[in-house]
């Protein structure tokens, strides 16, 4: 966004962000969430091994590999940890 | 006996033009390469083009065409007819270094980073890893459809089994997790409409498990096709021989492998009685006949083939002949 526009943004604009914080922000945040979640459960049953849990054929979860080299580490993270109270609150 | 027995594996072949993919399997060293290269020259002698390749990392149809051919691709060995030994290390090697390769452009990385190397170290270490790159090798060679027939020298039993339930469970599995990914897909688009995006990225990862699901049908579909596949069992008139090859057709029924036949490798010539021979070779003679029957009795008309004992060991074109002669006549 330039400057100009951050200054005086259309009524409708305003109207729509407002809209958007209201109802549609949680509903994408929890929807972002729950991809998340799956993101690392599809992670896990693909790439198992690297917790030394065998799932997939090797070969092929080559192929996926690179796809999920940024994911990698907070995966494992998440996968490894403990779980705790704080956890229902997140 | 020979010669009806010559004249059915020869019908089969001529009444089913369209089954291009040929197998044999059986017990280890009973002459599945020895039937594989003898099939394959005689199918090039007709004037077909002809490849016959093995999927066992041990292979030995160099050995047989005693020409060194392992890793080499397809080397022709008489017009007509190729022969080929997949290197499974070599392109496992060469596959690893394609996953390095598209990690370092995908993320303009210098280096692959240390955890990731270790995976892609430890999986080529896996055992499967093995058999998978075969697997996967054979679809190349069968999707390029250069050839009349393909001759599959198969692993041993028990392997062969293993490549067949690996395909369907592979196939369960992929199902599954490409499910699983695009209700994922869906979670994303949720999110981009109530975010006011115009569309999400293409999910790269579900296009990749689509190609592998199809990579691993079209292997196992083409193991299954009553169509265009034929599957011959070998076995030799021995007690142990037969056991097993009644077990194992049971199971390759189960996995819908369309079974063409039996062919009965290693028969000593019965006329050898009527000569003066050594005691130890009428005990044999007489043990092979009790066999013989029971092969007759339990597998019947779906015997097209008794191969007699060779008198010295298949290598080289002379002897290929020779035996392509037994199995299928001039």
């Amino acid at each position: 966004m330039t400057e100009e526009e951050q200054k005086k943004p259309g009524f409708l604009e305003t109207a729509k962000s407002i809209l958007y914080g209201m109802a549609g922000h949680d509903m994408s945040r929890y929807a972002l969430k729950t991809r998340g979640s799956m993101e690392h459960l599809f992670i896990l049953i693909t790439m198992g091994d690297l917790l030394g849990i065998p799932i997939l054929p090797p070969y092929y979860s080559l192929r996926i590999l690179p796809y999920v080299v940024p994911q990698i580490s907070t995966w494992k993270r998440r996968m490894l940890r403990e779980r705790d109270l704080t956890d229902a609150l997140a | 006996m020979t010669k009806e027995g010559t004249l059915s594996l020869r019908k089969i072949f001529e009444e089913h033009p369209e089954r291009r993919y040929i197998m044999f399997g059986g017990k280890g060293g009973l002459g599945k390469t020895t039937f594989s290269a003898a099939t394959a020259y005689w199918l090039a002698k007709q004037g077909h083009k002809v490849l016959v390749f093995s999927v066992d990392p041990q292979a030995s149809l160099s050995d047989i065409f005693q020409r060194d051919i392992f890793g080499k691709g397809a080397v022709e060995i008489i017009p007509n007819l190729y022969a080929q030994e997949i290197d499974a290390d070599q392109r496992i090697k060469e596959y690893q270094n394609m996953i390095r390769r598209k990690i370092l452009d995908m993320y303009g990385l210098e280096q692959v980073p240390e955890e990731i190397e270790n995976y892609i170290q430890a999986a080529a270490a896996e055992p499967a890893m093995e058999e998978s790159a075969i697997f996967d090798a054979v679809v190349d060679i069968v999707v390029s459809a250069e050839y009349d027939y393909y001759i599959y020298d198969l692993v041993p039993l028990g392997h062969a089994l293993y490549y067949l339930s690996m395909a369907s469970v592979y196939d369960q599995w992929i199902d599954k997790i490409t499910a699983l990914r695009a209700e994922m897909e869906e979670y994303s688009q949720v999110a981009a409409i109530m975010q006011r995006k115009k569309e999400t990225e293409e999910d790269a990862i579900l296009r990749e498990l689509q190609y592998i699901k199809e990579r691993i049908n079209k292997s196992s579909g083409i193991l299954t096709d009553r169509e265009r596949t034929a599957f011959f069992f070998v076995v030799i008139p021995e007690e142990m021989a037969i056991l097993d090859t009644k077990k194992a057709a049971g199971l390759f029924a189960r996995y819908d492998v369309p079974l063409s036949g039996y062919i009965v490798n290693r028969v000593i010539p019965e006329t050898l009685a009527q000569q003066q021979i050594p005691d130890y070779l009428r005990h044999r003679l007489e043990m092979q006949k009790g066999h013989l029957a029971t092969i007759k009795r339990e597998l019947g008309d779906e015997v097209l083939a008794y191969i007699p004992e060779m008198e010295r060991d298949i290598t080289g074109l002379g002897m290929i002949e020779k035996m392509a002669y037994e199995m299928f006549g001039g």
